[in-house]
C-alpha cells in the first residue's frame, strides 16, 4: 500500500523535520524502527491526499527551460529566470529552479501531475 | 502512354557558364560529393596552365597536360541545376547509426540531459540536442536514429555528438554504419498547378484524392522519390537517399508542372 504514494515530499521542509524527529525518537528508543517507518509512510499518504484534495492554490510559471528529463514518468525540469504568478497576484522570481513532476497516482482524478518545486539556490 | 520521364536537361537556354555559377550558389553548403554523381563544387575548374613566361622551357610535362578549358559537366551534374532559380531546400535528414554496444536505457535516461524514456510507451530513449537541432532515438540494441538535421554534415555531426554523450555515460559506444536513410526537401514553383490534369495524364505515378489529402502524391520511379504536389505550387520531395535525387526529381517534375500550370 505504502508503495502507491510518492516519497518525494520527505524532502520538503516539513518532511525533513519529521524525519529528524523520528530519527531522534528511534535513537532514544521511544519508537522502534518499524514504527518510525509507519509514521513516514502515513506522512507520504497524508501529504499526497492533502495536496490533492485540500490545496486549491495555483500558480503559473514562466521560465526558460534549460534541460528536461523524463524517466518512467518522472519529469524533471531545470528552469532559468522563472517567474511564479500566484493566485493573489504576488510574483516570485528565481534565477534557477528545479521542478520534479510525477504522475498523480490518486484514484480520484485522471492522470494529473503533482509538482514539487525545489528551489536550488546555488 | 509511356511516361518513362526521360531525365531531360532543363537549362532554359542558359549558357553553361551561367549554369555553373548557379550550381556554385547552391545554398553554399559544404557538401562533399559521395558517389561521382555530385555537384561540381570542389574541383569544377582545373587550375589554368602555368604561364610559360614564368615556367620557361623547363616546364614539367604534367603542367602542359592540364587543359585550360573547363571540363564539360557530366550529364548528371547538369541535372543538378537550379530551374528558374528555384532550388529545393533540405528540410529533414534521417540517418541511422550503430553504436555497436548494448545499452542500458534507464541509465541513459537518468543521467543524460534532455532525455525521455517511458518504456510503457516506446522502447527507446528520445534525446535532443540544440546544435545541430536534432532528435535521436536510442535503442537498447545500440542502434540509433537521428532526425531533424538540415544537411548531411549536420546529420553526421549530430550523430557523433549523440554517440559521444552515450560514451560519456560509460558505454563502449562506437560510431559505425552511419547511413542517411531519407532526405526531405521542399520548394515553391510560384505558380498554381492543375492537379486533376496532372493526375489524369500521369496516372501511372499519381495518386490524387482531394477528399483524403489535398496534395497529389507523385511516385517518381527514377530517381525513386515521392513528391507531394499542392495546388499552390508548393512541393515536398521525400524518399531520397542522396541530395542529388531531390534535385534531379525536382528538375524532372518542373517541366511536367509547367505543362499543368493553371491559366
Amino acid at each position: 500500500m505504502a508503495s502507491t504514494y510518492y516519497e518525494i515530499y520527505r524532502g520538503s521542509t516539513l518532511g525533513l523535520a519529521l524525519m529528524d524527529t523520528i530519527d531522534e525518537l528511534v535513537r532514544l528508543q521511544v519508537l522502534t524502527g518499524p514504527q518510525g517507518m509507519l509514521v513516514v509512510e502515513k506522512f507520504d499518504r497524508a501529504v499526497a491526499n492533502a495536496l490533492a484534495t485540500q490545496v486549491k492554490a495555483k500558480t503559473s510559471v514562466k521560465a526558460h527551460l534549460r534541460t528536461y528529463n523524463d524517466c518512467e514518468e518522472v519529469w524533471t525540469f531545470h528552469l532559468r529566470d522563472a517567474t511564479f504568478k500566484m493566485d493573489d497576484s504576488t510574483v516570485v522570481t528565481t534565477p534557477r529552479i528545479k521542478v520534479v513532476a510525477c504522475k498523480d497516482t490518486s484514484a480520484a482524478g485522471p492522470a494529473q501531475t503533482q509538482t514539487s518545486p525545489k528551489k536550488s539556490k546555488r | 502512354m509511356s511516361f518513362a520521364l526521360p531525365a531531360r536537361q532543363v537549362t532554359f537556354g542558359r549558357p553553361s557558364a551561367y549554369q555553373q555559377q548557379q550550381q556554385h550558389g547552391l545554398g553554399g553548403n559544404p557538401y562533399q560529393p559521395q558517389n561521382g554523381l555530385a555537384l561540381p563544387g570542389p574541383h569544377p575548374h582545373p587550375p589554368p596552365a602555368a604561364p610559360n613566361a614564368v615556367a620557361g622551357p623547363s616546364t614539367p610535362p604534367a603542367a602542359a597536360a592540364v587543359p585550360s578549358t573547363p571540363v564539360p559537366l557530366t550529364l548528371e551534374q547538369q541535372h543538378i541545376t537550379a530551374v528558374e532559380g528555384i532550388v529545393p531546400t533540405l528540410q529533414n535528414i534521417v540517418a541511422t547509426v550503430n553504436l555497436d554496444c548494448r545499452l542500458d536505457l534507464k541509465t541513459i535516461a537518468l543521467h543524460a540531459r534532455n532525455a525521455e524514456y517511458n518504456p510503457k510507451r516506446f522502447a527507446a530513449v528520445i534525446m535532443r540536442i540544440r546544435d545541430p537541432k536534432t532528435t535521436a532515438l536510442i535503442f537498447a540494441s545500440g542502434k540509433m536514429v537521428v532526425t531533424g538535421a538540415k544537411s548531411e554534415d549536420d546529420s553526421r555531426l549530430a550523430s557523433r555528438k549523440y554517440a559521444r554523450i552515450v560514451q560519456k555515460l560509460g558505454f563502449d559506444a562506437k560510431f559505425s554504419e552511419f547511413k542517411i536513410q531519407n532526405i526531405v526537401g521542399s520548394c515553391d514553383v510560384k505558380f498554381p498547378i492543375r492537379l486533376e490534369g496532372l493526375a489524369y495524364s500521369h496516372g501511372q505515378f499519381s495518386s490524387y484524392e482531394p477528399e483524403l489529402f489535398p496534395g497529389l502524391i507523385y511516385r517518381m520511379i527514377k530517381p525513386k522519390v515521392v513528391l507531394l504536389i499542392f495546388v499552390s505550387g508548393k512541393i515536398v520531395l521525400t524518399g531520397a537517399k542522396v541530395r542529388e535525387e531531390i534535385y534531379t526529381a525536382f528538375n524532372t517534375i518542373y517541366t511536367v508542372l509547367c505543362e499543368f500550370r493553371k491559366p
